[in-house]
């Protein structure tokens, strides 16, 4: 039990180091690298668009206050290619969000990595050159 | 066993991480396409190992949301660039948060610039005839390059890609683009160019899946001397699909708010 713990923590430390969403802007301006965030909540809408997808998610606090978080992805092409699939992200689905808040506050985030509920973690990032090779 | 998985999940998991890691390894390609003229066929779709080149042209090491970058420029020698002191003031102060907002990508213009475009994380196809060469770029622009020996047009036309003209070395096609408006940064961490740049790009294919890429700048406005990056292009599975930035930028506003308020604190200082 500790081995698989401890497996499972190198892992988690390495999706976190991951790199964020491959962007058309600069994340260090947007985003805060101080802020990570890590929340479980309902999507309530997934939206596959450019030049990022959003996944709209109610996250419950412990006062039990619904807050609407947006978090961003990569584009959709990027999603499509990394495995993401509408049917995973349908409304009400029950996500764990990992990434880095907004620098202004709000509750929006750039996401790194989603886990869905079969136990799927997708990265939310465009694919590097070397992944979509022959 | 678990090891082992988790041995083979973290080699998986650095190879997906655009950055300063070497590419994955490869199945051996076959020897270079030719077209029927001879010439080395170069289409496809292919995307570059830029290692991290979007993110600083220069050899930097991984911060958060920020990948880090193997360096890949093989001229001058120390793999820096030779920025002229005005443009090396100007780059760092494009490392702050507010001047986010200021470059052109985060408006769109996302494969706008030479040799940005290349580099930039995202697909290009190549397509080729025995007159033209076009690069279509999955963010949603293009460059045309017709081969041959025609002029550049008049200088004060000036183009986000450029005006670019080829040629054929050997097996290497050579593209000379000219024309550049200047306004384009050369990556998210501000590397500078002015409207002065003038480019000779190189794509030599080494074999049926891999082209190198080298690019020679030339901008006396902002560096003291010419320099190369190279890099190798990697053929992918699949088509180019497309990026259509303008659908959903919500970022932009989110840089402008961000703008703003550095602007309203420094009138209140």
């Amino acid at each position: 039990m500790k081995a698989s713990l401890s497996v499972a923590a190198i892992v988690a430390a390495a999706l976190t180091a991951a790199a964020p969403v491959a962007a058309h802007h600069s994340f260090a301006a947007e985003f805060d690298e101080n802020k990570p965030v890590k929340l479980t909540g309902k999507v309530t809408e997934m939206r596959w668009s450019n030049p990022h997808g959003w996944i709209y998610v109610d996250v419950t606090g412990p006062d039990g206050k619904v807050v609407n978080w947006a978090c961003e992805t990569a584009a959709v092409n990027g999603l499509y290619r990394r495995g993401w699939r509408k049917e995973d992200l349908v409304k009400d689905t029950v996500l764990v969000v990992e990434g880095w808040q907004a620098r202004n506050g709000t509750p929006t985030m750039n996401t790194s990595t989603i886990l869905l509920p079969d136990g799927r973690r997708l990265f939310a990032g465009a694919p590097a050159a070397g992944e979509n090779s022959k | 066993m678990k090891l082992t998985l988790a041995l083979a999940l973290l080699t998986a998991l650095a190879t997906a991480n655009i950055g300063a890691q070497a590419p994955p390894a490869r199945k051996p390609a076959g020897p270079v396409l030719r077209t029927a003229d001879g010439k080395p066929n170069l289409q496809g779709h292919f995307q570059a190992d830029g290692g991290g080149a979007n993110y600083g042209l220069e050899r930097h090491a991984e911060k958060v949301g920020m990948p880090g970058g193997r360096g890949v420029i093989v001229d001058p020698p120390d793999g820096k660039l030779p920025l002229q002191p005005w443009a090396e003031a100007e780059r760092q102060a494009r490392a702050r948060p507010e001047r986010g907002y200021d470059d052109p990508t985060a408006h769109c213009f996302v494969s706008a610039g030479v040799p940005r475009s290349i580099y930039t994380p995202s697909p290009l196809q190549i397509v080729q005839t025995p007159t033209y060469v076009a690069l279509l770029f999955e963010r949603m622009s293009w460059r045309t390059i017709p081969i041959g020996t025609r002029p550049h047009i008049p200088d004060p036309v000036r183009l986000w890609n450029g005006d670019s003209v080829g040629h054929w070395e050997g097996d290497t096609l050579v593209v000379e683009t000219t024309n550049f408006n200047g306004k384009t940064w050369l990556g998210e961490s501000g590397d500078i160019i002015s409207y002065a740049e003038q480019v000779v790009e190189r794509f030599t294919p080494v074999d049926a899946d891999t082209i190198t890429y080298r690019a020679t700048v030339t901008d006396p406005v902002a560096y003291t001397r010419p320099w190369t990056i190279e890099m190798p292009l990697i053929r992918q599975q699949g088509e180019i699909l497309e990026v259509a930035c303008h659908e959903d930028n919500q970022d932009l506003q989110h840089l402008k708010d961000i703008r703003d308020a550095a602007r309203a604190k420094e009138k209140g200082k």
